[in-house]
């Protein structure tokens, strides 16, 4: 064997083992992380029982039915997504809270943690974010993945030049041909994305949906933030909402669905179904572009010394200082808009309420962390 | 479409391999075999 080839057997050698160690890394990606079954939980389905067609493939996810005793077809419901993009953890955290804790004792609740389940298999590349962040509770730490924006192009591949939108014609990046928030109301036999969208727009057609709250974040320069986005159906809904949080001392903003921005859940949903949707935004450095150092703490904490920063520049949209916005923070102004949201609906509508107790309050929350609120952990 | 992708894929890599056992300085060979890691990971579908 010549001097060369020994080398190059070498160097394919170490290539092999770089690419085992990141394979098995990228792997890991696909294990869910454990979400405890709460008290107030009478049922877990698969979003495939609405739309059989993504049954046992990526776009399919666990729906956790929250059902008050003696609630009934034509009584108030709610659905929760979290998790429609996976980098913007407080929806996704908000989410598991509302299922290991709250028990509704009027109408039902739906909760989706992972609405874009193929988007937690994998990172945005070149962002450097890490790949997980983990809480403690009193009986161990529990960990949760940080996901992408997007659907895995592992499963939806490739990405067109221009991303048509199929209800309305509307032409956007091609990457946002795998974005879940771009997709509504869906389509039958679409991407893997539209799929996804068809089945939640499925879901609320067939169970009669009263209101739809979609959790996000939002970069702290981004305009539309610490704010609730409402479809002209839900506006009157958002409104007492919105006067609610702020009696509360929880600032929020009010936006009005654009209605020339298409296949969001705040105008889709309201044009195709009966549901009353709501979008809310929190600020999440951790997605931001003028973001320093990415890590797990920048994830929990908020705190970064740029965004401190832009904000004594004027460039940011929300308050920021060295407190940063802390992830029990994000998911406290969640878990409060969902609870005001149902209040108000109840306010209007005491023929068919929609009660749910067991939740934290956002005092409660900055008080005891997210941590003492969620099961322990399994091995 | 996925098969495509997959032929194009090993195709790319043989190449890799090719250059990385006939090039005869080291530098082209790390070259060679820092692009075999991406491709590794594509052609099994893991990232």
């Amino acid at each position: 064997m010549k001097k060369h080839h020994i080398s190059a057997l070498v160097f394919l050698a170490l290539a092999l083992a770089a690419a085992g160690i990141a394979g098995a890394s990228f792997l890991s990606m696909r294990k869910s992380e454990y979400i405890a079954k709460g008290p107030g939980v009478s049922e877990i389905k698969m979003l495939s029982d609405w739309f059989p067609a993504l049954a046992g493939g990526p776009g399919d996810t666990e729906v956790y039915i929250l059902k008050a005793d003696g609630s009934g077809e034509g009584d108030a419901s709610m659905l929760v997504l979290g998790g429609t993009h996976p980098n913007e953890p407080a929806g996704f955290m908000a989410a598991i809270l509302l299922i290991e804790n709250a028990i509704p004792s009027t109408g039902t609740l739906y909760v989706i943690p992972r609405a874009n389940n193929s988007a937690f298999t994998h990172n945005d590349p070149q962002e450097g974010s890490p790949q997980r962040f983990s809480i403690e509770t009193p009986s161990g730490d529990r960990v949760f993945r940080y996901g992408s924006r997007a659907t895995n192009p592992i499963h939806q591949w490739p990405d067109p030049d221009v991303y048509i939108h199929a209800s309305s014609g509307q032409s956007l990046s091609g990457n946002e041909t795998r974005n879940l928030n771009r997709g509504y109301p869906g389509k039958q036999n679409g991407t893997l994305t539209e799929k996804i969208c068809f089945g939640i727009t499925e879901l609320i057609k067939k169970e009669g949906i009263t209101i739809t709250v979609d959790l996000h974040e939002a970069s702290p320069e981004y305009p539309v933030n610490m704010a609730m986005v409402a479809h002209p159906n839900a506006m009157p809904l958002a409104s007492e909402t919105v006067i609610g949080l702020e009696m509360q001392d929880i600032a929020i903003g009010l936006e009005p669905s654009p209605v020339n921005l298409r296949g969001l859940t705040h105008r889709e949903l309201g044009d195709f179904t009966n549901t009353l949707p709501v979008l809310m935004e929190t600020p999440n450095a951790s997605q931001g572009r003028l973001r320093g150092r990415t890590d797990e703490a920048l994830v929990l904490t908020g705190i970064d010394p740029w965004y401190v920063k832009a904000q004594k520049l004027g460039r940011l949209y929300v308050p920021y200082d060295e407190n940063g916005h802390p992830l029990e923070e994000r998911v406290g102004r969640h878990l409060a808009g969902i609870a005001e949201l149902a209040f108000s609906w109840t306010l209007n509508n005491p023929e068919r309420p929609l009660e749910f107790a067991g939740l934290p309050s956002f005092a409660e929350l900055l008080d005891t962390g997210l941590g003492a609120w969620l099961k322990a952990p399994v091995e | 479409m996925k098969s495509i992708y997959l032929t194009i894929l090993a195709g790319v890599l043989g190449l890799c391999l090719w250059c990385l056992l006939s090039a005869k300085k080291p530098s082209a060979q790390a070259t060679a075999a820092m692009v075999i890691v991406p491709l590794v990971l594509r052609l099994f579908l893991i990232n």
